[in-house]
């Protein structure tokens, strides 16, 4: 019989590395893949304390874009969405990388005026976008109730090819299959309880696993960062939210694009299974619960219907929630916090998934440097303190 | 519902019927410098575990009430109207 290798080994920790890297979840694995790959610092551990990709990795509903508004962000959006091209490929794994096109609907003049407005920012940093009517878009999604049925109608849509989706369990695993070819140790199962701190310089962290040495400690905690901020008596500019999925029954191929309604905060796909992902608003409420309600499943019931009356008889069959830690102006934090050698890469509330790549390589370049790179300068903590914030407008 | 606020005006109720208004703080001094403003502004506690928060009984009684709320557990301890 054929000898398997398992591709990867969780490990113990050592008693000291070079980085320590806090999450074991997609930005954590990708910052330490991208360290041990591009800067060679191979004595790196991602510590995490339940599985890997327990939190928002997978958790989310898969899509990538860069169709936001702040000119300080689109660049990063942009390469990020670029950069989930040539991943399958580099770490030898299939991430299902799949650019079926995202249709934004807008449902007034007032709307769609304001996508146009929209569309000229994001051309301006070079990204494709296209203006559809009803009757492109009727063509392009026939089973989309284009009629003026629905209370609110389709007036058109702005068409963002390069939009997309990407298995968020197969990034996972890809990048830490990526982590282990280069020599970075996962260890699982492992908790961080405090950050040693000496004279404003990390030295460690404690774990339930033992004191691990360390002169550089990153922070991908996903939605969690304020635990990370209670351990070094900060706070971070977050609050914590959860939102929703939803899947629904196993269907044919029908769907062949990422259908979204900014104004109605409903967005949904149809994966390659065949069933269809229900992504919505964050809820209304902080909370660090990974619940369920009945009312989100409604709400988003009813809104999927009222555009695709065909799905009438189609159930919901499964949901779930992430945490998602949001700043004010929906924009992340990176860089340092004060501390020397303790690098941020949280609060990224809704848009975590579609940014792993870039994050993932310029907070590796911060930690390898320690200088902000200059896609990401906009990110910092200072910019609350400086009146900086990052004027985005869309979610 | 993912827990239920019993309101002092309208009884048990739905949480999706209120308006979330964060935990409570409190604003500095009005002369207190521009970093405890931006402090009491853009940052905050949001530990697993109880605060007190505002919510605003939009379809109900349309008053503020104040709820001891745990937001990892959703358990709450009390509501002071």
């Amino acid at each position: 019989m054929a000898k398997t290798q398992k591709p990867l080994q969780f490990k113990q920790p050592e008693k000291s590395y070079d980085v320590v890297i806090i999450g074991g979840g997609l930005h954590g694995l990708a910052a330490a893949y991208y360290l041990a790959r591009y800067h060679g610092i191979r004595r790196v551990a991602v510590l995490e304390r339940r599985y890997l990709g327990f939190g928002g990795s997978g958790r989310n509903t898969e899509m990538v874009r860069s169709n936001k508004r702040a000119h300080e962000t689109l660049p990063f959006y942009k390469e990020s969405l670029e950069m989930w091209d040539g991943l399958s490929a580099e770490l030898d794994w299939n991430l299902m990388v799949q650019k079926k096109g995202l249709i934004a609907l807008a449902h007034s003049d007032m709307e769609l005026a304001a996508m146009r407005m929209l569309s000229d920012s994001q051309r301006r940093a070079g990204i494709k976008i296209e203006m559809l009517g009803p009757k492109e878009l009727k063509k392009m999604v026939p089973s989309l109730d284009t009629s003026d049925k629905p209370a609110l109608p389709i007036f058109g849509a702005q068409f963002h090819p390069e939009g997309g989706t990407v298995h968020h369990d197969a990034a996972v695993w890809g990048y830490a299959k990526g982590c282990a070819r280069y020599g970075v140790d996962i260890c699982v199962g492992v908790e961080v309880t405090g950050i040693n701190v000496e004279a404003s310089k990390v030295t460690g962290v404690e774990t339930t696993a033992g004191r691990i040495a360390a002169a550089k400690v990153h922070v991908a905690v996903g939605g969690y960062s304020s635990e990370i901020g209670r351990m070094i008596g900060m706070n971070f500019p977050v609050t914590t939210i959860a939102m929703q999925v939803m899947t629904t029954d196993i269907m044919q191929p029908f769907l062949d694009y990422y259908v979204a309604s900014p104004r109605l905060h409903f967005y949904t796909q149809q994966t390659l299974k065949g069933d269809l992902i229900l992504g919505g608003p964050l809820d209304h409420f902080q909370s660090w619960n990974s619940y369920t309600t009945w009312e989100e499943s409604v709400d988003r019931a009813m809104k999927i219907v009222e555009y695709f009356p065909d799905l009438a008889h189609v159930r919901i069959v499964r949901t779930w929630s992430g945490l998602c830690d949001c700043t004010g102006d929906s924009a992340p934090v990176m860089g340092g916090c004060g501390i020397d050698g303790l690098s941020l890469d949280i609060a990224w509330g809704y848009y975590g998934f579609k940014s792993v790549p870039a994050s993932g390589k310029y907070s590796a370049e911060y930690i390898a440097t320690d200088r902000m790179p200059e896609k990401i300068r906009h990110f910092g903590l200072d910019r609350f303190y400086d009146r900086r914030l990052v004027r985005e407008i869309i979610l | 519902m993912a827990f239920l606020i019993d309101c002092p005006n309208c009884g048990v109720r739905n949480p999706y019927e209120f308006k979330f208004e964060g935990a409570c703080k409190h604003a500095p001094d009005p002369g207190a410098d521009m970093k405890a403003w931006c402090d009491h502004l853009f940052f905050h506690d949001n530990l697993p575990g109880f605060q007190d928060e505002w919510w605003f009984h939009t379809m109900g009684c349309r008053e503020w009430i104040k709820v001891r709320r745990n937001i990892a557990t959703h358990e709450i301890r009390s509501i002071e109207e």
